[in-house]
Parts: structure tokens; C-alpha cells; sequence
């Protein structure tokens, strides 16, 4: 400890240079603090959208492949399936010109507050959906964004089928995050029929499962009721689900990563360039601390240790910055549902030590060699190059 | 006591061999005050940092206060050097984020004092060079003689047996250059110290007790100086 002022006041006198690097260093571990947050956000996001007990059952050949309607009896049959809904894509749009700017699905009013009951929609506005052909069930995102209110009257026109259909808003469904809009079925089928289109499909059926445990068994039960026949279904859960429907950001989630390396390497360089100059700016001073007696380890060590400081120091102004930022980014999210995924993405303990054992490891790995060359160095032969 | 035999230095310079010292012998009593002198290039300093214990010899014996310095280890030296010796240099190297105090507490950070017994040692330190008033005065604000003061009470401050100057009033006017002078004859006066110089500068021959000539690393013989109380024993390389 009693080397701790020698360490503290060589770091301290040249601030500029030393609050620089401190800078470069807080910003690369503030960003990759935040970076870090990303797979577990991205987790959280999922588990915000997922339940563990609904599954989603589509086409093997993908979702945007069809399938029987009569599926939907066959799966609320299996047992465990506490029941099932059909979802088939609307695309509607409010503005043609502006395209589908909400997700829309025509599902079966009967079933579809059961099977998303975790949704928590009232029974009052389930009651108007299902007693109303025209009535539709409106996200709070979209809701906010078109300025809708129950009993509103609004027409979408579809991207998919030939339809302009004008409906009525039965009320919401209460999540800051959700933009989705349900159309009843039968409204859409008639719709349909009064076009000569008998449509018998349906999109994707999601079905709630009565206990977390059994799902992979009623997946699996699912996928063998339909094996080999012309509409081989794939069953998953509703985070499975999700993933794979966000799939490109799993790779963007690898980037990041990758980007998280990279910068700690830059960090890293510009660090011991940083180390590299204050040791070669203190030569003279070093080969006169070794002459009067100290030992090339202790200079080593002094050296490494003023690195490891800054850094460390500078990991923790970072780690403090970024969970800062990550908790103005949750609190913003609180007032602007549109930023809701993002208070998902907190810096936990484990990232915030992350973090300083990464600082403290740029530290010392940026010290190292040009502190190791300086304490190595004969005294005699930099008296003779310095002096 | 210093005590060198038959030492000679030779680098290797590219192609070629640059003999900075040849077969030098000397000794040194204890509580001398001496000086190395020569044009450049000598090898007034290389026998410095031979006898000092910053180089090794290529070849002879070198022995100070009774250890022979060829048989020590790196970290032994610099234990040596640490509990024998005290080093005043031309551009005084103070740090300077360091008060003068600190700066001359700094060879008492590898002891086992308490840091209050470090602090009192300082100050005597620097009473004894005359900069009591000023311990608290950083680098930047003192002069370069008073620097070149604060580096000798940091080259004392250990009480070390000997005191060695590599060319201590190069970088100092006329009046501190014989301020440091007659403080480093001082030390050997007052507290016994051995004090072996390198230096240029003719006025350091009215302060020593004894100047070794050096050329082309040849040690050419003694004179007395100024301060001469008895007489050094030079023994010039080619008769040894």
C-alpha cells in the first residue's frame, strides 16, 4: 500500500493525457456493457412476448404456407390443448399507400380470449368482439398511433385478398407493446364467400396448453396427428416461435458481439500506446529509481499498476455510465410504449463485473510490454542513451 | 573502502569492440572525497557505473565496503545500491509530481520505516542540505541548484557509506555549482561520507581531497586536490 501514492501521483501528472485515455476506455466498457445487454434483452424481449404454456402450430413448409381449417378441431382435441385459435394473415392497411402497418389476423372469436388470456383483455370487449361481426380487437400500440377509441368505425383494405372491410373497434388489447389487430373469422369468411372465395385455411393455429410440463408432449402429439399428410405441420413454443420469426436479429445479436471484441482489441492498442509513452517520457526517471535501489520487478509492477488504475478506474466510470443509460432507456420506455422492448436491456451484476475484470485486464495487457521493456532495461545503458 | 583491480569495460558497437576502459585499478578509503575527470569520452563515467554498481565490468574485480560486486545477482546489487549507496546526476531527475520531501522520501519506501519515521528522515535530510523551509515546494518551483540539493538529501537520506555524482554540477551556474560543491564536501567532513564524483568542471579540484585522471580509458594517475587531506591510491592500469 505504500506504493499506492507513488502509483496514484505518476498516473495524475499528465491529467490530460491520462483523462483521454480514461475517456477511450469508460466509452469502449460503457459500450460494451450496453452491447452485452443485447442477448439477455433480446431474451427478455422474447419472454415479454412468450408465454411457457402456448405453442404455435403452422406449416411445416414454413408460415406463410396454410393449412386445413379442420386442423383446429383435431388440435383442441389432444389432450392437454385447453384450447386453440386459428390466425390467418389479413394485411390489412389503413393508408394503401403506407402498406400494412400493424400486424392483422382474422381468428375465431369463441376461442381467442382463452387462448390468449394472459392478454388480459376485458370481458366486456371480448363480449362486444364476439358478438360483433365487424368488431376487432386493437392493440394499445396502434390504438395510441391511429388515435382509436372503442366504437370507432375504421376500414382496412387488404394487400392479400380482395377486400375492403369496414369494422368496428370493440375495445383493446391492454399491452403498451402490442400492436396486433384481430378481425373475427367469420367476418372475414363471409367476406370472402360474397367473393366466390370459399376459404376453408387457416394461417396458423396457437394453441394454450394446461400445464408448462406437458407441452412437449402435446407438440410432439401434434406433429404426429399430421405427419404425412399434405399439410405436415411444425409445432413450437411461442418463444421458439418468436425467435425464429426474429431470426435476423440473432445474427445481429452475433455481430454485436463480434463488434464487442473488436472494440476491447482497439481499447487495448490505444491503451498501450498510451502506456508506451508515459514510459518512455519517465526513462531517465526510471533508471535513477533503479539506481537508488529499486528493484525491476517493483518498477514493473508500478507500472502495471498505473495502468490497471486508469483502466479499472475508467471500467468503472463506463459500467456506470452505460447502466445509467440503460436505466433512462427503461424509464423512457415507461413513457413511450414504442420504446418498450427496450427495458428489457439492463446491465446486470454480471455484465458490471464483466466489465471491470475486462478493464482491469486492458489495463494490465496494455502495461505489460512497454513496462516490462522499461524496468528490464540496464541502468547503465540508459544512463548512457538518456543523459 | 572501493577497491578496483585490473577492471576493464568493452562494448560491442556493430563491428567493433569500443574499449571504454582498460585494465583500471584503484582504491578509494573510506570518507574520501575524489573526483574522476577526463575529456569525453574517458570512461570517467563507465568507471563510475562500475564502481557504482550500474554496470558490470568485462573483466577484474570490483569490491565495495567489503562486498565483491562481480558475485552479486541483479537483485542483489540493487539491494546493495539501496542500502550503500546514494546517486546525485547532472539533470537532478526529481519527480515531479513530488514535493521535495516526497521526492527524497522515495529510497525509504523500500526500508521498513513507518512512513512517520520516513517523514523525519526526510526533513533531516533536507536540513542537512539547507532546504528545510521548502519540503513542501514541488520540483517546478525551485531552482536548479536547489533541485540538485533536494537530490543530494535523497542520494543521503539512507545514510549511505558513499555518495557517488555523475557530473553533479553540469546543469548548475557558477554560484550553485560551488553551493553543491561544497555541500557534497560537506558530507564527507561532517558525516564521514565517501564521495566519488564525475565531473568536468576544474572548480570541483578545490573541493576534493583527490582527482583520478582518465583517457581513452586508460586511467593515467591521480593529483590531490584542493581539499586533499592525504593522498588516493592510484595504481594506473598499464603498472598494475
Amino acid at each position: 500500500m505504500k506504493f499506492f501514492p507513488f502509483v496514484w501521483r505518476n498516473l495524475l501528472r499528465n491529467k490530460l493525457r491520462s483523462l483521454l485515455t480514461g475517456a477511450a476506455i469508460a466509452l469502449a466498457i460503457a459500450l460494451v456493457c450496453i452491447l452485452r445487454t443485447m442477448p439477455v434483452g433480446f431474451d427478455n424481449f422474447l419472454n415479454q412476448l412468450a408465454t411457457n404454456t402456448r405453442i404455435s402450430i403452422h406449416n411445416t413448409a414454413g408460415i406463410v404456407y396454410s393449412m386445413p381449417y379442420a386442423y383446429l378441431a383435431r388440435v383442441k382435441a389432444v389432450p392437454g390443448v385447453v384450447s386453440a385459435v386459428s390466425w390467418t394473415w389479413f394485411g390489412g392497411m389503413v393508408d394503401k399507400d403506407k402498406g400494412v402497418t400493424f400486424p392483422n389476423f382474422a381468428v375465431d372469436a369463441d376461442t381467442i380470449g382463452d387462448v390468449f388470456a394472459d392478454m388480459k383483455i376485458s370481458p366486456e370487449t371480448l363480449a362486444h368482439f364476439r358478438s360483433h361481426r365487424d368488431g376487432v380487437l386493437v392493440g394499445r400500440m396502434t390504438m395510441k398511433k391511429y388515435g382509436w377509441k372503442p366504437g370507432d368505425q375504421i376500414t382496412l383494405v387488404s394487400n392479400v385478398w380482395p377486400l375492403e372491410l369496414s369494422f368496428t373497434v370493440s375495445g383493446e388489447i391492454p399491452a403498451d407493446q402490442d400492436p396486433r389487430l384481430w378481425l373475427q373469422r367469420e367476418y372475414f369468411i363471409q367476406a370472402m364467400r360474397e367473393k366466390g372465395v370459399e376459404f376453408d385455411q387457416a394461417g396458423m393455429i396457437w394453441a394454450r396448453v394446461d400445464d408448462p410440463n406437458r407441452v412437449p408432449g402435446v407438440m410432439s402429439e401434434v406433429d404426429t396427428m399430421f405427419r404425412n399428410s399434405d399439410a405436415e405441420t411444425a409445432t413450437e413454443t411461442e418463444k421458439s416461435f418468436f425467435q425464429n420469426f426474429f431470426g435476423s436479429l440473432q445474427g445481429f445479436v452475433t455481430i454485436i458481439l463480434i463488434v464487442t471484441g473488436l472494440v476491447t482489441l482497439c481499447i487495448v492498442f490505444i491503451a498501450a500506446n498510451t502506456a508506451s509513452m508515459a514510459v518512455r517520457e519517465r526513462l531517465r526517471e526510471l533508471a535513477v529509481l533503479k539506481a537508488i535501489g529499486f528493484r525491476w520487478q517493483l518498477l514493473f509492477g508500478t507500472l502495471v499498476g498505473e495502468a490497471a488504475l486508469l483502466s479499472t478506474a475508467a471500467g468503472v466510470a463506463g459500467a456506470l455510465v452505460s447502466l445509467g443509460l440503460t436505466r433512462l432507456l427503461g424509464a423512457a420506455a415507461g413513457w413511450n410504449p414504442q420504446l418498450g422492448p427496450l427495458s428489457g436491456f439492463v446491465v446486470t451484476n454480471a455484465i458490471l463485473v464483466q466489465a471491470l475484470f475486462l478493464a482491469f485486464f486492458i489495463g494490465i495487457l496494455s502495461g505489460v510490454v512497454p513496462s516490462f521493456g522499461a524496468a528490464r532495461r540496464s541502468v547503465a545503458s540508459t544512463l548512457r542513451d538518456v543523459f | 573502502m572501493i577497491e578496483l583491480r585490473n577492471v576493464s569495460r568493452f562494448y560491442r558497437r556493430g563491428a567493433d569492440d569500443v574499449h571504454a576502459l582498460e585494465n583500471v585499478s584503484l582504491e578509494i578509503p573510506a570518507g574520501r572525497f575524489v573526483a574522476l575527470m577526463g575529456p569525453s569520452g574517458s570512461g570517467k563515467s563507465t568507471l563510475l557505473n562500475i564502481l557504482a554498481g550500474l554496470d558490470r565490468p568485462s573483466d577484474g574485480q570490483v569490491t565495495v565496503a567489503g562486498r565483491k560486486l562481480n558475485d552479486l545477482s541483479e537483485d542483489e546489487i540493487a539491494g546493495f545500491r539501496a542500502a550503500h549507496m546514494g546517486f546525485v546526476f547532472q539533470f537532478f531527475n526529481l519527480i515531479p509530481v513530488f514535493s521535495a520531501r516526497e521526492n527524497v522520501e522515495l529510497p525509504l519506501l523500500l526500508t521498513h520505516l513507518k512512513k512517520a519515521e520516513r517523514r523525519e528522515r526526510a526533513e533531516t535530510a533536507l536540513r542537512i542540505v539547507g532546504l528545510a523551509e521548502r519540503a513542501g515546494h514541488m520540483p517546478a518551483q525551485m531552482s536548479g541548484g536547489e533541485q540538485q540539493r533536494v537530490a543530494i538529501a535523497r542520494a543521503i537520506v539512507t545514510d549511505p557509506e558513499i555518495v557517488v555524482g555523475d557530473e553533479p554540477t553540469g546543469d548548475l551556474d557558477a554560484k550553485n555549482a560551488e553551493e553543491v560543491l561544497g555541500l557534497l564536501r560537506t558530507l564527507k567532513q561532517e558525516f564521514g561520507k565517501t564521495v566519488v564524483i564525475v565531473t568536468h568542471d576544474p572548480r570541483a579540484e578545490r573541493f576534493v581531497d583527490e582527482v583520478f585522471l582518465l583517457d581513452k580509458g586508460v586511467l593515467q594517475g591521480s593529483k590531490p586536490g584542493g581539499g586533499a587531506g592525504g593522498l588516493a591510491h592510484a595504481a594506473v592500469g598499464a603498472r598494475a
